[in-house]
């Protein structure tokens, strides 16, 4: 609707701004305008008919949605943000596996909860797929690769599928007084550990950052 | 002897569907398969009976709740949406279930083609 569309009062004010401000009391203009008082007065009527119906639909037990109606359609929507995005773990002629996002940051946080003195925030996961990894660097193995990008020094001792190399960002706050340095580190291990056993694939880099301090 | 011609079967996909959920849902470590909305209407009633209509054809796809099946020239596509126990390494279930999923459809007679899983969600078991 063009803008000189809006119904309007003589005064000047649309009726659209009285109906959104018809629950507040009215402004010095609308006391003192009689089009203004006329046009609250009718929409007053109409106001309260209709949140007498609102209400009415509100307490009505034969409008309220069964339990299980609500539960399923609350699964359904948890669901569907799961489908959004996916990474595929292996591919063969027999079919494809893939894992959601939402699934991969499930196993992230809870990996989290075991280390005291970190509440995890926004997680995002980026893939490199192995074959990128490889031209980069011919010589090395998948596995070798694997490791390599990411401190060599570290052993987990969890074997796995090597699948997709994974970017984890993590976000998180730390707990006041805590060693930050030796808690990420924890973190890490924690998450490294975590990912192939939860999911059956190397972890690949895991990114912190400490965004945010909390009191105990 | 009855002059009634016998009709013969037709495995359907909705059958393939079937089976791939109750064979995915029999496997360890898998919770459930994922809702989806197409499923969840079918529920309700009036579009049940579009879905009844709807059976599957041979050469059609059948979709409910966290599976989809398709026949085509004999073979059977299959795919799966479901939430794993996290006790269980998910890429060894979801590899299970592909096999006895594969399993399940040689069984029919049809060719078993490829059996596409995504992991949607990993809970642990309540």
């Amino acid at each position: 609707m063009a803008l000189g569309d809006i119904p309007r009062l003589g005064c000047g004010r649309s009726i659209d701004r009285i109906w959104a401000t018809i629950d507040q009391p009215p402004t010095a203009h609308e006391q003192q305008c009689e089009q203004c008082q006329t046009a609250r007065a009718r929409l007053s009527g109409l106001n309260e008919a209709t949140r007498s119906l609102r209400e009415s639909d509100l307490r009505n037990p034969s409008l309220k949605a069964h339990p299980g109606v609500t539960n399923a359609i609350m699964d359904i929507a948890r669901a569907e943000i799961r489908r959004s995005k996916r990474i595929r773990l292996h591919s063969t002629v027999n079919g494809t596996t893939e894992i959601s996002e939402q699934a991969l940051s499930s196993i992230i946080r809870f990996a989290a909860t075991a280390v005291p003195g970190i509440h995890s925030r926004r997680c995002r996961i980026e893939v490199r797929s192995t074959a990128d990894n490889l031209s980069a660097t011919d010589n090395l193995s998948a596995t070798d690769n694997l490791s390599a990008t990411d401190n060599p020094s570290e052993n987990t001792g969890t074997t796995a599928s090597t699948g997709p190399h994974l970017i984890v960002n993590l976000r998180v706050a730390a707990a006041t007084g805590i060693d930050i340095p030796r808690t990420v580190d924890a973190l890490r291990h924690q998450i490294r550990n975590a990912i192939p056993a939860g999911v059956g694939i190397t972890a690949g880099t895991i990114n912190i950052t400490v965004e945010d301090l909390y009191d105990v | 002897m009855s002059d009634q011609p016998l009709n013969g079967k037709v495995v359907t996909s909705q059958l393939i569907a079937s089976l791939a959920a109750r064979t995915a849902l029999e496997t360890p470590g898998v919770l459930r398969l994922e809702p989806t909305i197409t499923g969840f209407v079918a529920r309700l009633g009036p579009a049940a009976l579009q879905n009844l209509r709807n059976a599957g054809s041979q050469n059609g796809t059948y979709r409910h709740d966290g599976v989809a099946a398709t026949i085509s020239d004999g073979t059977a596509h299959v795919r799966l949406d479901i939430a794993t126990d996290i006790a269980y390494v998910a890429l060894n279930v979801a590899e299970a279930v592909q096999q006895r999923v594969r399993e399940s459809i040689s069984h029919t007679g049809l060719t078993p083609g490829p059996v596409d899983i995504c992991i949607l969600a990993i809970e642990p078991r309540s």
